[in-house]
């Protein structure tokens, strides 16, 4: 009896969990399909009558695609960007006696404290003085300022799980150094570093006090502001709201499901280990 | 720059592997390379965040103000001046200390979800793979999408949430306490994911010996949750509490669409107000000022945190 009543707790407990994290998306979705009578009603309907896909049609027309494809300029160059640099760095702090090797941790630590707003202010004096206001590159800039250490930290922490038996060995076959990270390590934490791109990538994409107070012309805006303009204009659209939502949320869904679980072992082992 | 430096690095490899002596290549190896590979991450660090952070501190002790101090530099030291005005102004000070209580408020409610949520998840039933996953969701979500979600779920007239309460058109962003909440959801709501899955991660390294252990000894379940599982775990807790901390006293995105030219100002946090007073208004010496009252809070609950936690164990 007892062991009944758990069971049951326990499915009733999945279910209200379940629908806690999920129903939102449902109904974003399912609202963004429904013909407009369904939408403006005190009762809800639960499925739609009718599916009405123009309106992803109107909204893409409406802007999106601009502001797609600029979010995806940034996404990917900031990820780049920050591969480049936190790979390297990863690596170095990972294997080598370096003096600096207690701090990272403080650093990282402190690039996330800091309100990303304490960045904010110098860098959009600097940006403006640089011309660099009008400008996707200006926002590649400022989103390395408070990504990059994260993926340095995160890399790290890949790097310290693959044994340097590995490298210690290529070295003795007479690879160089870099030549036994390039051909042994690199590839051992590609995993890593698929889902620290992805990380950062997310992060560009979904970045939005700074895309906000950066862009001021309408044609290099990215997604995040886009959609809150487009809402400011057409308030009472929550159907085409939605669906800009829905455009905005797809891609990072799909691209999360891949990467979920290497993201929350790097981030919590990084930050245990110290 | 970081990037002909590599290639040319691992272009000469065979090279200089042929030609120079054994040592010359090791010394490289153990004294130039670190330095090479760590170089383009300390200009980053230096220049992207060591820079804009030293002038953030400096920027709040003047008096900069509008257009002029951004092209000509037209600003004056005027010591601890913005700081002493937070501390007059009646909606600067609300602000701060809203954005304490709304934080901290926010890491409680993340934290019991999240534990809720592990503990749930450590258990075997059908369908757990999948509802680990669904889990998830919510911490990918952009937090601009999600906001307009929960404002719809929100809505006064055809929300589904009031149809569901039977609170006929009730509207909830017209008192800021209901506001408030309604923040406190969506922030939760993105931010319990990572919380849950990191403690399930965790309860698993706890060896199953010693919950048999303490089950033989009669213990109940929430004896062996607040005696054992949760003891155990400090550490990880700790972490996920700072981490937790840092992201909720920082929120933004949430407040400014669900908020949006809230006139009252009854409804800011300390990010929006840095926002409004030194971008919209381009008060920069004062927004400077709130940028370093909420830096300064968030050290000084980290300390305390670890602080408390030392003291315990």
């Amino acid at each position: 009896m007892n062991r009944l009543a758990a069971t049951v707790l326990t499915y009733l407990a999945a279910l209200v969990v379940g629908l806690f994290a999920v129903f939102p998306l449902v109904w974003m979705v399912l609202t963004s399909l429904k013909p407009t009578a369904d939408i403006i009603t005190p009762e809800p309907v639960w499925w739609p009558s009718e599916f009405q896909w123009h309106r992803y049609g109107r909204v893409l027309r409406a802007g999106f695609t601009t502001y797609l494809r600029n979010s995806l300029l940034v996404a990917v160059g900031t990820t780049g960007f920050g591969l480049l640099v936190a790979v390297f760095a990863g690596y170095a702090l990972a294997r080598f006696r370096l003096p600096l090797r207690r701090y990272l941790v403080l650093v990282v630590l402190a690039t996330q404290m800091f309100p990303t707003a304490v960045l904010l202010i110098p860098l959009f004096i600097v940006m403006r003085n640089l011309g660099l206001l009008g400008s996707l590159w200006g926002l590649v800039i400022a989103y390395l300022a408070f990504i990059t250490p994260l993926m340095i930290w995160i890399l790290r922490g890949f790097f310290l799980s693959i044994p340097d038996d590995l490298e210690d060995a290529a070295m003795v076959d007479g690879c160089t150094r870099f030549g036994a990270m390039r051909r042994i390590i690199l590839p051992l934490a590609g995993p890593g570093v698929a889902a620290v791109s992805i990380f950062a990538w997310i992060a560009a994409w979904n970045e939005f006090l700074f895309a906000l107070t950066f862009i001021r012309s309408d044609s290099l805006r990215t997604l995040p502001v886009g959609l809150t303009q487009f809402a400011g204009r057409d308030a009472t659209d929550h159907g085409a709201i939605m669906a800009a939502s829905v455009l905005f949320t797809l891609p990072v869904v799909i691209f999360f499901l891949f990467v979920h679980k290497k993201l929350t072992t790097g981030l919590v082992a990084g930050a245990v280990k110290g | 720059m970081p990037r002909s430096r590599a290639r040319s690095v691992s272009g000469d490899v065979p090279s200089v592997s042929a030609r120079r002596p054994r040592s010359v290549r090791r010394s490289f190896d153990d004294k130039l390379l670190p330095v090479l590979l760590v170089t383009p991450a300390l200009v980053v660090i230096a220049g992207l965040v060591g820079y804009p952070v030293l002038r953030t501190g400096w920027l709040s002790l003047t008096d900069a103000d509008g257009l002029r101090a951004l092209t000509d530099g037209e600003m004056a030291f005027i010591g601890l001046g913005n700081y002493l005005r937070i501390l007059e102004d009646p909606v600067l000070r609300r602000v701060s200390l809203v954005t304490v209580g709304f934080g901290l408020a926010c890491v409680a409610a993340t934290m019991v979800v999240g534990v809720a949520v592990a503990l749930l998840l450590n258990r075997r039933f059908r369908g757990r793979g999948v509802l680990a996953v669904l889990v998830l969701l919510p911490w990918a979500i952009p937090n601009v999408a999600a906001s307009f979600v929960w404002k719809w779920i929100f809505h006064d007239q055809y929300g589904i949430l009031n149809w569901a309460l039977g609170l006929d058109g009730f509207a909830w962003f017209n008192h800021w306490l209901t506001a408030f909440a309604v923040i406190g959801v969506v922030v939760v709501w993105q931010s319990f994911p990572f919380v849950a899955v990191a403690l399930l991660a965790g309860l698993q390294t706890i060896p199953g010996e010693v919950i048999d252990a303490a089950r033989v000894d009669g213990a109940g379940g929430w004896q062996q949750l607040w005696r054992i599982r949760l003891p155990m775990l400090k550490p990880l807790l700790l972490v996920l509490v700072v981490i937790s901390t840092i992201w909720d006293f920082k929120v933004f995105d949430q407040v400014y669409v669900l908020t949006e030219g809230d006139p009252t100002r009854r409804n800011e946090v300390l990010a929006v107000s840095i926002w409004r007073e030194a971008i919209a208004q381009l008060h920069i010496g004062l927004g400077s000022a709130l940028a370093m009252v909420l830096f300064l809070i968030l050290i000084l609950f980290t300390i305390g945190y670890v602080w408390l936690a030392r003291e315990q164990a």
